[in-house]
Formats: structure tokens, sequence, C-alpha cells
């Protein structure tokens, strides 16, 4: 009897500790929607900080309107440049596609011209800073092979290698994710010789609506000793978005309720 | 420019009287002013003796102010979403003897009655179309002279006179665009740019004797343009209709007393736009029917024509991207308008081919800017070369500089008749 109970016992954890040790592909997937995917959509205002190798600095500040088409999917962004302010006004619509390339157009308003942005290259600088586009929009989860590194009681260790080598600068990445909530808190970036050359770090999470998020992140270019400090204010979820606030009417004509200065 | 000056003035504190009136504002809701202080050098490459200057074509200080003024609190205005924008540049321009001007930009008022319709009323700039510096359905008016001597790309756009009107019913978007008021391109008329003048049979600069008659202020010459258009998934397509007239005078109303005139004009256009083999292809083509001249037989009027355009931009990583384009251009009724031609008459060709290609470089995360763009006909056999390097010293700072390089075997062709005003510019500006 006693050996029974100890066989159900051992069982019993056996099985609870299989139900809580997820697979890499089910950690990299959650922290992927806890990145992106959060809310039906959301609206922040990103105030950027470039600080280049001579500690000189550059601000962008932008508001940031997004709605997620599809779960881990499909997604429509709208970016409105506040500041510099040769580019205040400006406005950005990206519908971002899993498996092909986004959709962009950009609208200069000075000549009251909207721009197809052709936008093969993902791993181009946003807006000058030392964030990619692929850091605001997200990389597709299907480009990298995902392997375990390691794991301790608060974070996974994810190691991701690009499928394509050839389509990227790096030759892995690893990522850093709080168990807790699925948080990525720092990428770190080897190049083809397999040296440190890039991260990005969260550096405050907050709870707002009951969403963990990132309100304070760093990118950091350890090659050109270059950095980008980001911040996000006047975060909100689920707020409403409708799916025509990411046309031309309003790149032309920029949804004043969701841009208050 | 300046002649302007004293029709404009008092629109503008009209304008700042109307805000004023129309919104109690509060000290804290007071709009934002932005813009620049720019210094502009342009050198001429080549000297043509026939200009006011021989050693520049630019000179000039710009002060830019613009503002953007929603309006606040809980009124009809405010519910529509009501937008006041006013942009205007103050100039002194030393190649005309230091004169100084004021050109009001944009001053209009944009609001949305309804969920499914947008207004804009008065001056602004007008664009649509796929091309890149290439205009088939873009009738809307355009500084040419800025565009040669190196102003900044938003110069080249005028503004224009105007109600817009837009609707977004399920099916289609549309985009109605009323002009009451005529407003011409800006070309080179010989005082900063030389140019081809038929008149006096080469190339010519200040003592050209022609001028251009404008159509008068008058309901039938209001104009129109339509647009209509739509996304088909990732594909764009547009429908256009232009009813007004030729923004650039191509037409001669009395020879002996070398006046030309700008012909009335309607435009059937139409194009798409979608990803194509990793980059964004474009079509675009546009019917011009010339109304005063539709079989073609008049030698003094501009013929009807049809124009093509495709184009392609595609991202090639590292900051570098690539676009070309293909323009044809074929006169209309071209037998009956050779057979009117009388032996001494400069005439157009059936024909035009034009190639164009966009280089645009990014450096030290993209604050300098390498650009090459590169027109070229062979069948006018002249082409245009514009490059520029632009450096973003600080948010505040940049300082651009460019060369402009018409040339053309002919003095007739549209960059030939340029050859002579082939320049180098240095812009520096400070954004507040």
């Amino acid at each position: 009897m006693k050996k029974i109970l100890v066989l159900i016992g051992i069982l019993f954890f056996a099985s609870n500790a299989l139900a809580v040790e997820l697979t890499v592909d089910e950690v990299v997937s959650k922290a992927n929607n806890r990145s992106y995917y959060q809310g039906k959509d959301s609206r922040a205002k990103a105030n950027m900080v470039v600080t280049d190798s001579q500690g000189r600095t550059r601000q962008r500040q932008l508001t940031i309107l997004k709605l997620n088409i599809q779960d881990g999917g499909d997604q429509k962004y709208f970016v409105y440049f506040h500041k510099p302010n040769d580019v205040k006004g400006m406005s950005y619509i990206v519908w971002k596609h899993v498996g092909k390339d986004d959709d962009r157009w950009l609208y200069l308003p000075a000549m009251d011209l909207v721009r197809r942005i052709a936008a093969s290259d993902k791993r181009s600088s946003f807006a000058g800073t030392t964030f990619l586009y692929e850091d605001i929009s997200g990389r597709s989860i299907d480009l990298d092979i995902h392997e375990l590194d390691s794991s301790d009681p608060d974070f996974y260790v994810v190691k991701n290698t690009p499928k394509d080598v050839g389509a990227v600068e790096f030759s892995y990445y690893t990522v850093k994710i709080d168990k807790s909530n699925f948080v990525p808190m720092k990428a770190e970036y080897f190049d083809k010789s397999g040296k440190l050359y890039r991260t990005i770090e969260a550096l405050e999470v907050k709870d707002i609506q009951g969403y963990p998020t990132v309100t304070k992140m760093k990118a950091a270019d350890l090659n050109a000793n270059s950095n980008t400090v980001t911040e996000f204010s006047e975060i909100k979820y689920d707020i409403g978005l409708k799916e025509d606030i990411f046309t031309e009417r309003f790149l032309r004509n920029p949804p004043q309720q969701w841009l208050k200065e | 420019m300046v002649k302007g000056v004293e029709l404009k003035k008092p629109v503008f504190f009209g304008f700042i009287i109307f805000i004023c009136a129309v919104s109690p504002v509060q000290a804290a809701e007071l709009p934002e002013w932005h813009g620049f202080v720019e210094q502009a050098f342009g050198p001429t490459i080549s000297r043509s003796g026939l200009t006011k200057h021989n050693d520049y074509n630019m000179l000039e200080q710009r002060f830019q102010l613009k503002t953007r003024y929603a309006i606040p609190g809980e009124n009809l205005l405010s519910d529509w979403n009501g937008v006041f924008t006013y942009k205007g540049d103050f100039v002194l321009d030393e190649y005309f003897d230091t004169t100084g001007s004021y050109e009001i930009r944009e001053l209009n008022f944009a609001f949305s009655p309804s969920s499914m319709l947008d207004i804009k009323a008065g001056r602004q700039i007008l664009t649509w179309g796929t091309g890149d510096y290439l205009f088939i359905n873009d009738l809307f008016p355009k500084d040419y002279i800025s565009f040669y001597i190196g102003r900044d790309d938003e110069y080249l756009k005028k503004p224009s006179d105007a109600l817009r009107v837009s609707v977004y019913p399920k099916l289609v978007n549309i985009d109605f665009v009323l002009i009451p008021h005529f407003t011409a391109n800006t070309l080179p008329d010989g005082d900063r740019l030389s140019f081809f003048d038929s008149f006096q049979g080469g190339i010519t600069g200040q003592d050209t004797q022609n001028n251009a008659v404008k159509p008068a202020w008058q309901a039938e010459n209001f104009e129109y343009a339509l647009r209509l258009y739509r996304s088909f998934g990732s594909t764009e397509g547009a429908l256009y209709y232009y009813r007004g007239f030729d923004p650039s005078p191509r037409s001669y109303l009395d020879e002996a007393n070398r006046q030309l005139f700008y012909e009335r004009l309607d435009v059937y256009g139409a194009s798409v736009r979608a990803p194509f083999a990793g980059g964004i292809a474009n079509l675009e083509t546009g019917y011009y029917r010339s109304r005063q001249d539709a079989q073609g037989g008049n030698r003094l009027i501009e013929n009807s024509a049809w124009k093509w355009l495709a184009g392609y931009e595609k991202d090639l990583g590292n900051d570098l991207k690539i676009g070309l384009q293909y323009q044809y251009e074929q006169k209309l009724n071209y037998d009956d308008y050779a057979s009117a031609l009388l032996s001494q008459d400069y005439y157009w060709d059936k024909y035009r081919h034009l190639l164009t290609q966009r280089l645009t470089k990014f450096f030290k995360n993209q604050t300098v800017m390498l650009g090459l763009f590169n027109f070229w006909s062979p069948s006018d056999k002249d082409g245009y070369v514009r490059a520029s390097c632009a450096y973003d010293i600080s948010d505040q700072w940049k300082l651009t500089l460019g060369v402009n390089i018409p040339w053309g075997e002919d003095d007739t062709t549209d960059f030939g008749s340029m050859k002579k005003n082939k320049n180098a510019f240095v812009r520096v500006r400070y954004s507040f």
C-alpha cells in the first residue's frame, strides 16, 4: 500500500512538473504575444532619445496606434511623428503581414504626398534610431529555430537561430524571458564571428490594465557605441480602434482624438 | 511671388483675426508655432551671360512659420474635428536686389461634418498620382524654377486655392477638388534661368519678350479634379479626371505680340500600385484631350496626347533604395498637326521616351543621405542629373549640398533648353 501511495505521489508530481514545463516554442509564442499582441488594440506615446558615441543626443517623439487583425499574426500600425520639428506632422502606416512583406505608406504633409515605401529590409533603422523596424513591429517567430539555452527559477533563456542566415546580419540571438509573466527582459545579438554586438533591454515593466507592459527599453549598438532609450507613456489598451484609421484617409488627416499632444 | 504680396497680406491678417474671433482660447491652448530659418546659395556651373546674374542663380534667406490648430472644447467645429493650418514663408531674395516677399503656402480649414465626409477649404498643397518627379494625373501647379535651382523638394509643389471634398462610401473613396482660380506652373522666364524661346529662336534670358496670358477669373474657367480610389488587398487602384487648363503655356495666342496661353485641357487617367518582386511597382496612364484643338489641325495649339508611366522601387537593404521609371508620351492627330505647320515653325516631336533612376543611400544612422536622380530621354537626347547630400547635423541643423545638371544636344527639348542653367547649391537650415 505504501509503495502504491509513493508511486501515485511520484506520478502526481511528475505529471505536475510536465504540465508546468512548457516547450520552447510555447515559451517563445507566449513571449511574442506579450510583447506585440496584448489587448485588441493599443495607443502609446514613445519618446526616443538616441545617443551617439560622442554623447550627442537626438530626440524622436511619436504616437503609435496598433490594432491586432489576427492574434499572433497580421497587425496594423499608425505612427504619427511629433518630434523632431522638421518631421512633425508626418504619419506612417504599416500593415504588418506574417509570411510576406509588410505594406507601408508614408505621408509627407509639406508636399501632400502619400509615398508607398518599398520595405523588404526589416532590419534597417527605425527613424534613425538604434531600434530596427523588426524591434518595433516584431520579428516573425517562424523565421527562427528556437532552443532553450538555459532555465533558472526566474528566467528562460532562448537561443534563436535564423532559418535563412543570409537574410540577416546576426548569426543568432538570445532572449531572456521572465518566467512569471513571459516579458522578454533582454535580447543579445551575436554577429557572424560569434561576438556580441547588439542588445535590447527592458528597463521598466508596469502593469497596465492587467497587461504587463515594458514602459522603458534600451537598444544598444556596441560597435557604434550608440544607444536609444525609449520611454512609453499614455499607454492604453482596448481603446476601440477601427480598421479604417489605417487607411490613406487618416494618413492625410491624422485621427485627432488619438493624437492629442 | 513678389507680385502677390499686396493681395496676400490682408488674407493673412484676416485669418488671424478669424482664429481669435471663433475660438475663445486660453493661454495654455494657444497653438504651437514651428518652422525654420534657411540660408541658400546656388553658384552657377555654366555661365550663360543671359540671366540677371551670371555667377549664381539663388541667394536667399527664408523664414517659414507654420501652425496647426485643432478647435478645442465642446462645439460644432470641435465635434467635426476642425483643424486650421497655416504655413507661410518670408523670403529675402538677394537675387532680385534683396526684395522681401511673403508667400502663404497653406491657409486652410479642414473638418469632417460626417463620418464619411472630409472637407478642406482654402490654400493647400494638392498631390496625387504614382510618379516620382513625373506627373501624369497630377495637374496641380508646380514651381520648376525652385526645382532647377535646388530649393527643397517641398517647393516643387505650389499651393492651390481650392475646395477639397472627400467622401468615403464602402465601394470606393472619392476626392473632388474645385479650383476657382487658376494657378500656373512657375517656369523659367529668363530672369533667373535661361530657356528656349521660340520667338527668338534660341536659348534666351532677360531679353525675352514673350508673355503668357492667364485665363480670367470667371465661373467657366473654374478647374475640377476628381479621383476615385480604393485598395484591393495590397493593390491600390485609382481613376482620375481633370478639367481645366494646361498649367504650362504650350500654345500660341498671338505670334506677333509673342503671347502664349494656357490651353483648355481634360485629362482622363488611371493608376495601379502594388507590391511586386520584393519592391513596389506602379503603372499610370493619362489621356490628355486638348479641348481647343481636339482635331489636332491647329498648329498654334497643343494637340491631344497619351502618356504612360511604369515605375519600380526596391529596397536593396543596408539603407539603399533604387527607383526606376519609364514614361512614354505620344501626341495624337500628329499628321494633322504636321501638315498644318509652316516651314519656319519649331515643332513638337510625335513621341517622347523618358527614363529616370533614383538612388538613395543613408549613412550614419540615417543622418547622412546621398541622393542621385537622373532623367534621361533617348528620343530627345537630353537629360538632367540631380545629386544631393543632406546631413542632419542635429535635430535642429541641417546642411544640404547638391548639383543640378541639365544637358541636351538640342536647345528645344525640355532639359536641353535648361542646359545653360547648371548649378551647385548649399542650404543651411535651422528648424524649430
